[in-house]
């Protein structure tokens, strides 16, 4: 999860009541911010798009421009200190972006702290802008787009508004292919009639952030050279034109979703904006739209927004749309899903303390009304959560379920149990090895051939896991080579699952596994045998063991181990001295045998 | 007084001595081991005054044998000398001699340092002192001869100071040996002792069965053991300490009730993520994080009306009343087979099997992800997931089963925090007050599922839910570095960690 800062002064500007430093960071983790702490950050500033980048103390200086991509390295007189400002660090909660900047955050705690009971209404009127959806954007069809006036900015403000936009392009736009966000000085832009429609690679020339107005660069040289289009050229070069955004006197106010043009670039001294997301899902364009215009209203009271006609070939609708959404909540349900003492006042109050509109309805039930900025309210225990949060999760008493339950362990558990304390009792150590494993150790090192019936992993980390394990010996081998500077004899077990493709629904099943091996100067065929045996005895079983071939032993060394049970005879698994080729292998100089043992075959307990 | 038979004896013999005996004199006298005697003495303090000297000791080395049985060679060569007329070439002295020319260069030294011939060129010359020499004994001559009929003591020896000056450079020809010699006598308070009166009992180190059968043990005394010696270091086989946590685990969920449950490593992405309302565009299914699997190459699907339910509650919340998600849910996605990212797929597997309240339902093993390799991280680590099915479950009901959990697991103080996962709500985190790092540390998740998560398997209460790492308990308790000791393990480790702590 990115971290953020909010700077402290910005946010308390915005609060009547001034909790203090610890005080504020409990209030935070109670509304369930992931809270790191405060600290001072260092600024830098970028001389050639005026973006502010915060660095913390133990940081290095940016290289790059994370706006315009100016690279730092080859002109550092572009990077320039811009003193230090104290933030409250914290995780982003990914479900909450309207709290990811001081006034959204701001907005919260006014709510939380009771100094406002109703969530802001925003209100709008239509603007003349209107935008024409064009043919040809199957790649990035929706655009939502909205006017904000009066917005009075200084260099905080502005990176404010470039944090949130970069963080709602990672929580909203799943980095920028869902929805991503452009904001432009309104008063740079010429006429009313704009449109977002698509052009060739090379079919149109502008300067992109950061470049000198003179500058000429075709879509197809931003994807090359351009760092946002190297970054970004993944979500539209598919396709054989790009998505562009026009003013009416045609001036490229962005190539989309890649970069605004210089021309259009906001600046301290703007003060009327055009706002614009674009992207592949609708309702995730409008909520993004939504969260970034309400957050950019709350910087400054005296702000005013102004809708903007999106008009699509017949169709024409105004965004953004900032109407609540509406839902239901049974009191009752609230208190006694939380398990806490609230009544109807007490949910209602709850969940005005979360910057919900709450209407009692006649039926007992509470109209709520969901302001458009939360992402996160998909049914009623979205509410509910709501009114936990509200109500804190400190003062919720702890209680267990009142109904009575019977345990009971899995069978495999209790005979897994049973041969711990027999060969505990024997004198072996437990171990535990790894599950993933890969075929060298599985097969080769034991001197199997490889089969086919294993788990293979698509994408392994390392050459070490390439597969689950199909024998518990590589693993015990493997721990006593790690191991060989320790007094012997060593004797070792691993009651483990390994899997093995089937025709199961998932297509592949764990097997329970018992291995255990023994090493020293004296560890031998029989002295092997006899621990095997008296496990078996606890299972009541009488051992029988047949030779066996398998590789892994020497020749003449290696057993079948059958066990009895009265008439049965049931094939457990294998026995022997381990062949020293393998030893040496695991740099292991002593003789050592081992057992392996199917544990579903070896029976309940 | 009880004493043993050898203090009875030794301490008699003393009390008739005039002065001190060395312990030598005493053992033969006794006719007892040097060894025993000298123990004895020194444990009984108390009543005998030991005298320690240090003495030398000579006898014959390993080397000796060729000059006791035929004399140096530099007589050998005085002898020649003297037979060629006073003088002569080094090789016919050796050939005079009968010893090789090898032997002769290696006598020069000697010959030199006793001054019985002097080196011109290739010519030796007897001189005057040599003369002299023949015919008579040097004191290394005569040491050896008198060390033939064994070790003996230097002060004793006439010839022992110049015999071995003269024996320097010829190494392992006498051996010489420091030894303390130990006189002996009764103390004050001894000589009371034995005024008066000691008996003398046998003294047994061992209870043998003889004695038991024959009653012998009423009559002998046991030697006292030193009780606050170390003895050998042994060790049981044990359980492994992870193991010893995951069975406490077990433990603590069968205590509160719950059934056992397991399922698959090889998890369908259905399980995994689609039926707990995981959306398929969420950044925990990407390959990054997630191991996808390239055989098994496919999950078969569970029953088609579970499927149905599921996609609908994707599109558009289906019968949920839940908004969903409101995307192009895709059912060739969810067929893809991982390696189970979490043990929720075995809680959700347990739910849709049986939705019926009451249930509880825990289940404890490995899960995977995509990690990199670190102290904290490795890429199979273990959960303990448990469900609630009840009518009365509440979010209260959830903090306290989890705050029973941790406090059997050892803990004190709790925290919980709000916390957001894709499939439950109200979601919740929870922390624990770690006094080692001074501050709190988080478990694990947990929270109350989703109705878009329980209705599509035809449930409709409430379901508790938790997922939590069993690692980070065992890093706690074992106060481990790295979470990859635990595998791999030193058996060093495995033997130190005591069971209990």
């Amino acid at each position: 999860m990115p971290v953020i800062g909010i700077p402290v002064d910005l946010l308390l500007e915005r609060v009547k009541t001034q909790p203090g430093r610890q005080e504020l960071v409990e209030h935070l983790q109670h509304l369930g911010c992931d809270v790191e702490g405060y600290a001072t950050m260092r600024r830098f500033a970028c001389g050639r798009c005026g973006n502010l980048m915060e660095i913390t103390e133990t940081e290095n200086p940016p290289v790059v421009c994370d706006r315009c991509g100016t690279d730092f390295k080859s002109s550092p007189e572009q990077l320039s200190a811009a003193g230090e400002k104290d933030v409250v660090r914290m995780e982003l909660l990914a479900v909450r972006p309207d709290m990811f900047d001081p006034g959204g955050l701001a907005r919260t705690l006014r709510n939380y702290f009771k100094e406002t009971l109703d969530s802001p209404g925003y209100p709008s009127k239509a603007s003349e802008y209107v935008v024409t959806v064009e043919e040809g954007l199957e790649q990035r069809p929706y655009i939502a787009c909205a006017v904000v006036r009066n917005l009075k900015l200084d260099d905080d403000k502005i990176r404010v508004i470039m944090k949130l936009q970069e963080n709602l392009h990672w929580a909203l736009g799943r980095d920028r292919k869902r929805a991503s966000i452009g904001v432009y000085d309104l008063d740079t832009l010429q006429g009313k009639q704009f449109r977002y429609t698509s052009v060739g690679p090379e079919e149109i020339e502008f300067a992109p952030l950061g470049y000198s107005a003179g500058e000429k660069w075709t879509p197809a040289r931003v994807l090359k050279e351009h760092t946002k289009g190297t970054a970004y050229a993944r979500l539209i070069q598919n396709h054989p034109r790009y998505p562009i955004l026009l003013d009416e006197g045609q001036q490229v106010m962005a190539l989309i979703p890649i970069i605004n043009s210089e021309s259009t670039k906001v600046s301290k001294n703007s003060t009327n904006f055009f706002i614009d997301v674009t992207g592949l899902e609708e309702r995730i364009v409008n909520k993004t739209l939504n969260t970034i215009v309400t957050s950019m209203l709350e910087l400054d009271p005296g702000a005013g927004l102004e809708t903007v006609k999106i008009a699509s070939g017949p169709n024409a609708h105004n965004t953004p749309d900032l109407t609540p959404q509406p839902a239901i909540l049974n009191p009752k349900t609230a208190a006694s899903r939380l398990g806490v003492p609230l009544d109807r006042d007490g949910v209602s109050e709850c969940l005005r303390r979360m910057g919900h509109e709450v209407h009692e309805r006649p039926d007992g039930n509470l109209d709520v009304k969901v302001p458009a900025y939360r992402n996160d309210i998909l049914h009623e225990v979205d509410l509910i959560e709501d009114v936990a949060i509200a109500y804190g999760y400190h003062n919720i008493v702890p209680t267990l379920v009142p109904t009575l339950t019977v345990g009971a362990e899995q069978p495999l558990e209790i005979a897994a149990q049973a041969a711990r304390a027999s060969l505990t009792g024997l004198g072996y150590l437990e171990v535990l090895t790894l599950i993933l494993s890969n075929e060298a150790a599985q097969y080769d090192f034991l001197g199997r051939p490889r089969q086919n019936k294993h788990v293979v992993i698509q994408l392994p980390i390392s050459q070490d896991q390439t597969m689950v394990r199909v024998s518990l010996l590589p693993g015990l081998l493997d721990t006593l080579s790690v191991n060989t500077d320790h007094e012997l004899p060593q004797r070792i077990f691993e009651v483990g699952n390994i899997s093995l493709l089937d025709e199961s629904e998932t297509g592949a099943s764990e097997h329970r596994r018992l291995a255990a091996a023994a090493i020293g100067p004296r560890v031998d065929f029989a002295g092997m045998r006899a621990t095997c045996e008296a496990l078996l005895r606890e299972f009541g079983y009488r051992l029988e063991t047949r030779a066996s071939l398998d590789p892994v032993f020497l020749p003449g060394r290696g057993a079948e181990v059958w066990g009895h049970r009265g008439e049965q005879a049931v094939h457990l698994g294998l026995l022997g001295e381990i062949h020293p080729q393998w030893l040496e292998h695991y740099g292991l100089g002593h003789p050592a045998a081992a057992f392996e043992l199917d544990f579903a075959a070896l029976g309940s307990c | 007084m009880y004493v043993n038979e050898l203090e009875y004896a030794l301490l008699t013999f003393l009390e008739q001595q005039s002065g001190e005996i060395t312990v030598g004199e005493l053992a033969t006298s006794l006719g007892k081991d040097q060894s025993q005697v000298s123990a004895t003495c020194i444990s009984r303090a108390e009543w005998v005054e030991v005298r320690e000297e240090e003495r030398l000791w000579l006898r014959l080395g390993k080397k000796a044998q060729p000059f006791v049985e035929g004399g140096f060679p530099e007589r050998k060569i005085i002898e020649a000398l003297e037979k060629l007329g006073g003088q002569g070439d080094l090789n016919a002295v050796a050939e005079k001699a009968g010893i090789t020319a090898q032997d002769v260069g290696q006598s020069l030294r000697f010959l030199k340092s006793k001054g019985w011939a002097e080196q011109q060129a290739k010519t030796l010359i007897l001189t005057e002192q040599g003369k002299q020499a023949i015919g008579s004994t040097g004191a290394d001559e005569r040491l050896l001869e008198a060390l033939k009929s064994g070790e003996q003591e230097s002060s004793a020896l006439q010839d022992a100071v110049e015999g071995l000056k003269l024996l320097q450079g010829r190494t392992g020809v006498v051996e010489e040996r420091p030894r303390t010699l130990r006189w002996v006598k009764l103390s004050e308070p001894g000589k009371a002792a034995v005024r008066q009166g000691l008996e003398s009992r046998t003294q047994v180190n061992q209870l043998t069965q003889e004695m038991m059968i024959s009653g012998e043990w009423r009559q002998v005394d046991f030697r006292p053991y030193d009780v606050s010696l170390a003895s050998e270091a042994v060790y049981p086989g044990k359980e492994h300490p992870f193991v010893s946590i995951i069975q406490q685990t077990r433990k603590v969920f069968l205590e509160l009730g719950f059934e056992e449950t397991v399922s698959p490593y090889v998890e369908s992405s259905f399980w995994d993520f689609d039926a707990l309302f995981q959306p398929q565009d969420h950044p925990a299914r990407d390959m990054q994080d997630t191991f996808y699997i390239s055989k098994p190459e496919q999950c078969k699907l569970p029953r088609q009306e579970w499927v149905d339910e599921v996609g609908a509650t994707h599109r558009d919340g289906g019968r949920t009343g839940s908004l969903g998600w409101r995307y192009d849910w895709n059912d060739k996605l969810i067929k893809q087979p991982v390696l189970r990212t979490h043990t929720t797929a075995s809680s959700i597997r347990a739910l849709a099997e049986n939705p019926n309240p009451p249930r509880k339902v825990f289940c404890v093993g490995p899960v995977f992800r995509r990690e990199t390799v670190d102290y904290k991280h490795l890429p199979v680590f273990h959960q303990v997931d448990g469900i609630i099915i009840d009518e009365k479950a509440s979010f209260a009901s959830l903090l306290g089963t989890l705050q029973a959990f941790y406090r059997k697991m050892g803990f004190q103080k709790f925290q919980f925090r709000p916390a957001f996962f894709p499939y439950t709500e109200p979601s919740v985190e929870i922390f624990v007050w770690s006094d080692r790092k001074e501050d709190w540390v988080e478990m694990g998740g947990a929270g109350v599922f989703r109705p878009e998560v329980t209705e599509p398997f035809g449930c409709k209460v409430p379901v508790l839910a938790w997922g939590l790492g069993l690692e980070r308990l065992a890093m706690f308790r074992y106060e481990l570095g790295s979470i990859g000791e635990l595998y791999r393990a030193r058996l060093n480790w495995l033997k130190e960690t005591p069971l209990c702590r």
